[in-house]
């Protein structure tokens, strides 16, 4: 081609075939980068639980260090390498991650005897056992001890239960004397009388009860165990407190891959500790899901509706033209106003409504009128009602007319033909709507932190206590833990690879609720596409 | 058929109809009504304020012959009190008329008589007695609920002595004077023979213990300045102001006891007007001034010159007066300033130079006093009529111009632009200018569109005319799942994983940015040349964007490789600090870059689906006809399909920049959220819809921040929605135009 002539070459750019490879170009762009955020995420996520080797490293100071390698990085002055290792023991160092000079390096070995102690306060421990309990014991031994103290600490659990009881019955028997209190009952009613001895009953059993359970906790916080890290400073750590021990020098792959399993169960199981940069994430996961649930009982009646009316009822005018670019609108309003909106309408304005209403005693104390789960319920709905139209119009606009030219031949009223014909017809379409909708929710973050998302939630939405749904309370969600743990954590560096696994997760519930529904459609759409055209 | 059932069938269909149509409707009446919540919590910004007279006492509670110099009230608005000649306080209920109390001030000396009261802070008194003498007393009222008269919640005052200044013997023009709460008594005079003296005392405790006094006194110099006018001294006896009747402003700092100097000497006004009257004004930075012509302007000093001294300036003219102004007052709350004339008492706002309230009753005021709460105001006619009102200024620090112009806030050098919603202390101005925020979303947006439309249209074309129908069918639904990709994980991946990398390679980005259009231009000509061989020929049509992506990861590995060296090369090995150094521009670890990166991403699936939606519509017909006349495919698609679906690409541009503007989460996490207005890409921002995130939690409801933040809302909703509905029109126009989209 280099040795064409200027004209061959002005009508090869005319041609335009370099355009047509340009625009290929912006696509595979466009695909890389998803495929690199994809990536980016499963690498960074799906590494997190496997246990990787705990190096002891001698360096030239003479000193040891004991650590998981974490990252490779060219050092600031270009002249070689440098490492950062997990160093754990931040109650011993102040600091979790350590970067070292690959020159200060002078050997690095795996010893066998190095344990990893997962524990309730200060993150993981890197170390070697000393004693147990003042004598030198093994592993086996060490592990032993530990069952016990869970089995003891099981014991505890059904206390603990109780004094949970106990202190939501006597928060109930406050606001009930808070209610007599604000009826101006005297003081000699026996109404009065009654609900005082009884919170003061309830009130005596708690303390009893306080104090079997401080007991029983001190003893089982009596039994400790030493450990020393990896320069021989000796550590004593509460049994108690101690979740889990492992050694990962000397787990096959079979272990690690049930050490996997069992973390992965805690994630999706348990709660979360250290502020929420360990443990598990099942408020989370649980808040998210009653947050799409009670979404979608507003949000799935009321598109599906909208849409029957655009597509079945209303004549085409001016009217269904205005109908239509509200609902445009409504899907493209800033989330962030949605928010603000449910913030002043929703929980200042109905929920303080509902307060001043039902719950006058209890003011200045919101019940209703702070964010909580309806309300933010009730925002999502809104903010995802375009979605369900749009799928169920797409999905009615699909079936053919002749479907409704039988049905009306046959003597159905309007009615009768969408709810026996057309409904069932469009109920994948519909489907794929809904799920729309709910991973539409579980992403969204913005209107929920002004409307009731909360970084812990003390309880979940449901429980066992009358009336068991409690729409009032605060909830977590996935989405805004990621937000929380991310940018508001104290220590980002440490709770980096929670987000991760937060992200991950929350990755995955959104793509594979759209790919099904996307496949959904793509099913409908190829069943009816013989009576389009 | 029985009829009652096929009656019951029709009705059922009735109802269903209503019932359907009321739904459809609804969704009209949800845009309006949060339109319409939102446009009414933030509508009360721009109410006038308003006064309501709440008690009207008939004079003859004191007698004619004596003057009253002072009245003041309580925050519940239901004690006033007098202050008058002859040394009395009188407390009179307003509700009823009845007078409470009367004491006299110095009741052991029956025959002295007040010849001034002047007042600062919370309800203090200088009272000026007639042998040159100055007492300050305090008045303080407290609620309780008395017992004696079923609970119900009554009012307790009291008079507390602050500190006594002895005679001086000379005739004393105007004397002013201050107890701090450190002990530190400053006290000025006005002699009649024009000279100015400053006496401090000063109680402090040395290192043993012990209290030391320091006592000291001095002329002040007056620098050849003319008659002085107008005295002022701020709350803690440390600046002194005087305006004189030439129109000069004179300035003296008295820090330092015994050492006071005179900081600044100003002509004020050119015309040499009287200056009739001064006052600080809340926070104690501004100087509020009142002329013989009825103006009133507020001055403080501001750095002009690089020597980093301040000089005097005017910074904000509030609305006159049509006669001399002869008082002047502050509010305890915020930057209100009260000016009276002969045509009454004006109630202006500083920030915002907005007339608050104006009264002039029928008897004219002598007396006034404002609530420390700022929200009661007492006055006493010159009839001798006792007035009081309730004042409803909710938001007075906010007009049109403080939201979107320029402000020159107390402390800054010209007027700017500023968000600062909150500060420290309470007497601070508050910065509510939308200004740069909406500048910060109109950037961030500008930015991401830069990276988004031009990929989202070429992918649009390229997918919906080049590829392979089989491929097409896979591209889609993948670009759909994008668009499902929740933005929270798209800002914090662009925050904490993009954002170092970036930061890290920059030369690397910027090489990449050349490299990688230079690679392909290379390989499509090499390509040219080599698809002349017969088994390259097959491969060709419909597979191209597969065939790019190696030579886009290699451009890119290419780049990263050898950006490091190049940065070496060229700057030093550091092109952030060159940037700084060479350009002036600071580089913001979270900034446009990543911003477009991030937020192109959230956006390019929603341009790329409606634009591919509008060109696979465009009829195959059209194509069909310019192939057959023998254009190439590129050709076609410029010529023919492209215009005709333009109108589509438009629509799906629209959306997403309207999906831009409102983003929230990706700019939370990725623009470092500083209000700063610089239009540099290097350089983080902070748009409206981050701002209500960051801030709404922290807004008093029904403050003035609360119903600012709304008022952002409204504007980011009427944005998105002319957006919105200009696409929304243009594509129902191109549905009827070629049938279903």
């Amino acid at each position: 081609m280099f040795n064409r002539t200027p004209k061959e070459m002005n009508k090869y750019w005319r041609v335009g075939e370099p355009m047509v490879w340009l625009s290929g170009a912006a696509l595979s762009l466009t695909l890389l980068s998803a495929a690199i955020l994809l990536l980016v995420i499963m690498v960074s996520g799906l590494g997190v639980f496997w246990p990787s080797p705990l190096q002891q490293l001698e360096l030239k100071d003479g000193s040891l260090l004991v650590g998981m390698q974490t990252q490779v990085e060219e050092t600031a002055d270009h002249s070689g390498m440098r490492r950062q290792y997990k160093i754990a023991n931040r109650d011993l160092n102040g600091l979790d991650f350590r970067w070292i000079d690959e020159a200060q390096i002078v050997s690095s070995s795996t010893p066998a005897d190095l344990l990893v102690l997962e524990r309730a306060e200060y993150g993981d421990f890197f170390g070697r056992l000393q004693t147990l309990e003042g004598k030198p014991a093994s592993l086996d031994q060490l592990r032993q001890a530990l069952h016990q103290v869970e089995t003891a600490r099981a014991g505890l659990s059904e206390l603990d239960q109780r004094l949970i009881e106990i202190s939501y019955r006597g928060e109930q028997l406050r606001l009930k004397l808070l209610k007599i209190d604000y009826h101006q009952v005297a003081a000699n009613e026996p109404q009065r009388i009654e609900l005082s001895a009884e919170k003061q009953a309830e009130a005596d059993e708690f303390e009893r009860l306080v104090k079997v359970q401080s007991e029983r906790l001190n003893r089982i916080h009596a039994r400790t165990a030493v450990f020393s890290d990896a320069n021989g400073q000796q550590k004593e750590i509460v049994l108690a407190d101690i979740l889990k021990v492992y050694t990962p020098n000397t787990m096959s792959s079979a272990d690690k891959a049930r050490f996997y399993v069992a973390k992965l169960w805690e994630l999706v199981s348990g709660e979360p500790r250290e502020s929420n940069t360990e443990g598990g994430l099942f408020p989370a996961i649980f808040g998210t899901v009653m947050l799409i649930f009670v979404m979608s009982l507003f949000s799935f009646p009321l598109g599906v509706i909208a849409a029957v009316y655009l597509r079945e009822y209303a004549k085409e005018g001016l009217l269904v033209r205005i109908v239509r670019i509200a609902v445009n609108n409504l899907a493209g309003i800033p989330s962030i106003v949605y928010g603000i909106f449910g913030l002043g309408f929703f929980v200042y304005g109905i929920g303080h409504s509902i307060d001043v209403v039902f719950f006058p005693e209890r003011l200045p104390t919101p019940t209703f009128g702070t964010g909580g789960l309806l309300w933010a319920s009730l925002t999502l709905a809104l903010l995802t009602v375009p979605v369900v139209i749009v799928s169920t119009e797409e999905a009615l606009g699909a079936i053919p007319r002749e479907m409704r030219e039988g049905s009306y031949a046959l003597g159905a009223t309007k009615f009768q033909t969408l709810l026996r014909v057309l409904l069932p017809m469009a109920s994948p379409g519909i489907m794929t709507g809904l799920i729309l909708a709910m991973a539409r929710a579980a992403g969204e973050v913005a209107p929920l932190m002004i409307t009731g998302v909360v970084k812990l939630a003390p309880t979940l939405p449901i429980d066992g206590n009358f009336p068991f749904l409690h729409l009032d309370r605060k909830f977590m969600h996935l989405g805004f833990h990621i937000y929380d743990i991310g940018f508001q954590s104290p220590n980002v560096e440490a709770a980096k690879p929670m987000v991760f696994v937060t992200a991950l997760l929350l990755v995955l519930i959104v793509l594979l609720m759209s790919s099904v529904a996307i496949r959904l459609r793509n099913k409908m759409k190829k069943r009816y596409t013989f009576g389009t055209f | 058929m029985k009829p009652v059932y096929l009656k019951k069938v029709k009705r059922n269909d009735r109802l269903a109809s209503w019932a359907i149509s009321i739904g459809g409707l609804a969704i009209i009446f949800c845009v309006i009504f949060i339109l319409v919540l939102i446009v009414e919590v933030s509508l009360p910004l721009f109410m006038s304020p308003t006064a309501r007279q709440i008690a009207r006492v008939e004079s003859g509670f004191v007698s004619s012959n004596v003057q009253v110099l002072a009245v003041g009230m309580d925050d519940y608005l239901e004690t006033a009190y007098t202050i008058d000649a002859g040394g009395t306080i009188r407390f009179i209920n307003l509700a009823d008329g009845r007078e409470l109390e009367q004491i006299r001030l110095r009741p052991a000396e029956a025959d002295k008589r007040l010849l001034a009261v002047e007042n600062f802070g919370r309800l203090n008194h200088v009272l000026h007695w007639d042998d040159g003498s100055l007492s300050v007393e305090q008045v303080k009222f407290s609620p309780f609920y008395d017992a004696a008269d079923n609970n119900r919640r009554s009012i307790r005052h009291t008079l507390e002595s602050r500190g006594e200044f002895p005679a001086v013997p000379q005739q004393v023009e105007q004397s002013l004077a201050r107890v701090n709460d450190e002990g530190r008594q400053t006290r000025v005079d006005l002699f009649a023979d024009g000279r100015l003296e400053v006496q401090q005392r000063e109680v402090t405790e040395n290192f043993l213990g012990e209290e030391e006094v320091t006592e000291s006194s001095e002329i002040l110099e007056l620098n050849g300045a003319g008659q002085l006018s107008a005295l002022v001294l701020n709350d803690s006896g440390t600046q002194l102001y005087a305006g004189t009747a030439t129109g000069e402003l004179l300035h003296w700092s008295l820090e330092e006891s015994g050492e006071a100097n005179l900081v600044d000497h100003l002509q004020a006004f050119a015309d040499q007007r009287r200056i009739t009257a001064l006052s600080m004004v809340f926070g104690d930075v501004s100087l509020a001034v009142g002329d013989e012509r009825g103006q009133v302007s507020t001055w403080f000093g501001v750095r002009g010159d690089s020597s980093g001294k301040r000089t005097l300036t005017r910074i904000h003219q509030l609305t006159g007066h049509a006669a001399p102004v002869d008082k002047l007052s502050h509010s305890l709350r915020d930057k209100t300033v009260l000016s009276r004339s002969g045509d009454g008492l004006h109630l202006d706002y500083m920030t915002s130079e907005r007339f608050l309230l104006g009264f002039n009753p029928p008897g004219g005021i002598s007396r006034y006093a404002l609530t420390a709460r700022g929200d009661g105001l007492v006055a006493l006619g010159e009839n001798g009529d006792l007035l009081s009102w309730r004042l409803f200024i909710p938001h007075p620090e906010i007009s049109l111009k403080t939201l979107f112009g320029k402000v020159w806030y107390e402390g800054y050098d010209q007027p700017e632009y500023v968000w600062q919603s909150s500060a420290a202390s309470d007497d601070y101005e508050p910065k509510l200018s939308l200004t740069p925020l909406i500048f910060g979303s109109l950037k961030g947006t500008f930015y991401a569109m830069l990276f988004a439309v031009p990929l989202a249209i070429f992918g649009a074309i390229y997918t919906s005319q080049f590829a392979r129908p089989k491929l097409r069918g896979m591209i889609k639904p993948a670009i759909e799942i994008m668009a499902a990709v929740p933005t929270v994980i798209i800002g914090f991946l662009a925050a904490l994983w993009l954002a170092p990398l970036i930061e890290s390679s920059l030369g690397s980005v910027f090489l990449s940015l050349v490299l990688l259009p230079a690679a392909l231009m290379l390989c499509i000509l090499l390509w040219q040349a080599a698809r002349k061989l017969e088994p390259l020929k097959q491969v060709e049509r419909g597979y191209e964007f597969l065939a790019v992506i190696p030579i886009i990861i290699g451009a890119v590995a290419l780049a990263s490789t050898l950006g490091p060296g190049l940065e070496q090369w060229l700057f030093a090995g550091d092109l952030k600090q060159w940037l700084f150094s060479e350009l002036g521009t600071r580089y913001d670890p979270r900034n446009c870059i990543i911003i477009a990166f991030a937020m192109g991403f959230a956006v390019i699936p929603i341009i790329f689906t409606i634009a591919e939606d509008s060109l696979s519509n465009v009829p195959n017909s059209l194509k069909a006809a310019s192939l057959a006349l023998g254009a190439s495919r590129w050709q076609t698609v410029w010529r023919v399909i492209l215009p005709s679906a333009s109108p589509g690409i438009f629509a799906g541009t629209m959306i997403g920049f309207g999906r831009a503007v409102g983003e929230t989460m990706i700019v939370l996490m990725a623009t470092g959220n500083t209000a700063i207005m610089d239009l540099s890409i290097f350089n983080g921002m902070r748009p409206l819809s981050a701002n209500i995130a960051v801030e709404i939690p922290e807004a008093p409801v029904d403050g003035s921040l609360y119903r600012v933040l709304f008022l952002s809302a409204v504007i980011l909703f009427i944005l998105t929605f002319i957006v919105n509905t200009v696409a929304e029109i243009v594509r129902q126009r191109l549905r009827a135009k070629y049938g279903r989209f």
